[in-house]
């Protein structure tokens, strides 16, 4: 089965869906270290994010995922995850 | 009884969000003119409930007081919280965007019957149609009464001590009485039931209480005090109030709207309203004697007026044993028959008029002729007056009481 990774801008789109926030996302691909919660994303709302993709993707993300404190940790994750790594 | 009486508390900043009025101003001018905007409930997926008529806030945009962030967390019930603390905490001089300078002595209190019906309902559809997994995590936080403290005082980045008063809409009331411990600014606010309570949902909660209108006509819906009295009309909405110790409200510079004189609390059971007599007249004598107040400065009467005749009659009775012969003498103001009542956000809606222009008038009463009590009760038009001191009356459908005595200005300005 073909998975396709997560991205700077689906990550955006989901912040702002899950969450309320709106992030560029060239922005946010530019400054991939910086915090969630500087961006306004709290612990529910990565929570929200996690179990969007779960849900879209059909699979289980591992509980790290929700401990991410970055973007760049958060997206390398998951796509691991989502590859079988 | 201790006779070191508590700091004054005055009322320094009121902001609002209701029918016939999405800020104070329009608020009061509506209620001046004794405007009625009860109407039939348009709202989605209320149209076959047997409730049929409730005031409803229309024309209410969030995100212009709101951040994107907590239109998504929050249900509507806190939008309105939300929206009016900051419309209050303008008005106060308090609505820095950098956040308090003394973030410890600001509290939030609001009073909440209910929750976030909508959020909840939103939610609790998505877990029995889709599954668990479906539901999003703000739902913990959103639906839960307390969420509207909690999230103002998140926003607002206040660490003062913080409540909720959850007993109808007797807790509005109750909830504005608790009085700053330390050298405070308490923000006081106020919510009312469930996701602005017109949502299906909530509406469902609602309707297993007799006391609740099923009326089809909005002008005869909501007609306390009079032998056409068939129940209250639930209204949506809310208000906030900054209440502060005198002395920090005068050392910023802000000139008090109101005293916050006394306050009165008793309960005596859930739809027992004939006992609620004794409660609140219980109720009024605590609240006078707090505020040192004989019932014959008392110039106007806002009064619970739930509409049920029984419950009506309690509050008449009431009056007349607390205030003695002033009770026949006194006018009494009830505006919410034009608008609803708002369970926890009336009491703060109610306040306004006293807070306000007060030598402009005693509100007229939309939709009630041929009063059926010993009150006088102001009927179609205004009556000019001098508002000095006002009484106001709140029950909570699961039994309690509640009376606030209110002054205009502050006592040392006075």
């Amino acid at each position: 089965m073909i998975t396709t990774g997560l991205t700077f801008g689906e990550l955006a789109t989901l912040m702002k869906h899950s969450a309320g926030v709106t992030v560029d996302p060239a922005q946010l691909e530019e400054t991939p270290e910086t915090p969630f919660n500087e961006l306004g994303v709290d612990s529910l709302g990565l929570l929200g994010i996690v179990g969007e993709l779960e849900n879209r993707h059909g699979v289980s993300l591992p509980t790290d995922a929700e401990r991410c404190k970055t973007p760049a940790e958060f997206i390398a994750l998951v796509n691991n995850a989502l590859a079988g790594v | 009884m201790s006779t070191q009486r508590p700091r004054r508390a005055v009322v320094t900043g009121i902001g609002v969000v209701a029918p016939n009025g999405l800020r104070s101003d329009a608020y009061w001018k509506s209620v001046r003119e004794g405007l009625g905007v009860l109407d039939r409930i348009t709202r989605e997926g209320c149209a076959h409930l047997p409730l049929k008529v409730a005031g409803q806030v229309e024309g209410f945009d969030a995100s212009a007081l709101i951040d994107e962030r907590f239109l998504v967390q929050t249900d509507r019930f806190t939008h309105y919280a939300m929206a009016a603390a900051s419309l209050a905490l303008d008005e106060a001089g308090l609505g820095h965007d950098e956040g308090p300078e003394e973030p410890f002595s600001i509290g939030v209190v609001t009073a909440a019957g209910s929750g976030g019906g909508e959020f909840g309902q939103r939610e609790l559809q998505k877990l029995w149609g889709q599954g668990s997994k479906f539901v999003g995590p703000y739902q913990s936080i959103a639906w839960f009464y307390a969420a509207s403290t909690g999230q103002i005082s998140i926003r607002h980045g206040f660490k003062g001590p913080c409540g909720v008063v959850a007993s109808d809409e007797a807790g509005g009331l109750d909830s504005r009485a608790r009085r700053p411990r330390r050298p405070a600014r308490h923000p006081r606010g106020r919510r009312r039931g469930g996701g602005g309570a017109l949502a299906p949902y909530s509406m469902v909660c609602q309707l297993g209480y007799p006391e609740l209108s099923t009326v089809d006509d909005p002008d005869r819906a909501y007609r306390p005090f009079t032998a056409k009295a068939c129940g209250f009309v639930p209204a949506e909405g809310g208000a906030m109030l900054v209440v502060e110790d005198e002395t920090s409200a005068l050392d910023r510079g802000v000139a008090p709207r109101a005293t916050i004189a006394g306050h009165g609390a008793t309960f005596t059971g859930a739809s027992r309203w004939q006992e609620s007599r004794e409660g609140l007249a219980r109720a009024i004598r605590v609240a006078l004697d707090e505020a040192d107040c004989a019932p014959e400065e008392i110039d106007v009467v806002f009064p619970d007026a739930l509409g049920v005749p029984e419950a009506d009659r309690a509050e008449a009775l009431a009056l007349a044993d607390a205030l003695g012969a002033h009770a026949r003498r006194v006018p009494v103001t009830a505006p919410k028959t034009g608008y609803g009542r708002a369970y926890c956000g009336h009491p703060y809606w109610t306040p306004r008029p006293p807070c306000s222009p007060w030598n402009t008038a005693w509100c007229p009463h939309p939709n009630v002729f041929d009063i059926d009590c010993d009150l006088d009760v102001v009927m179609s038009a205004a009556r000019p007056a001098e508002l000095r001191t006002a009484l106001v009356l709140s029950r909570g459908l699961m039994g309690s009481n509640a009376a606030l005595v209110v002054r205009r200005g502050g006592g040392l300005a006075r």
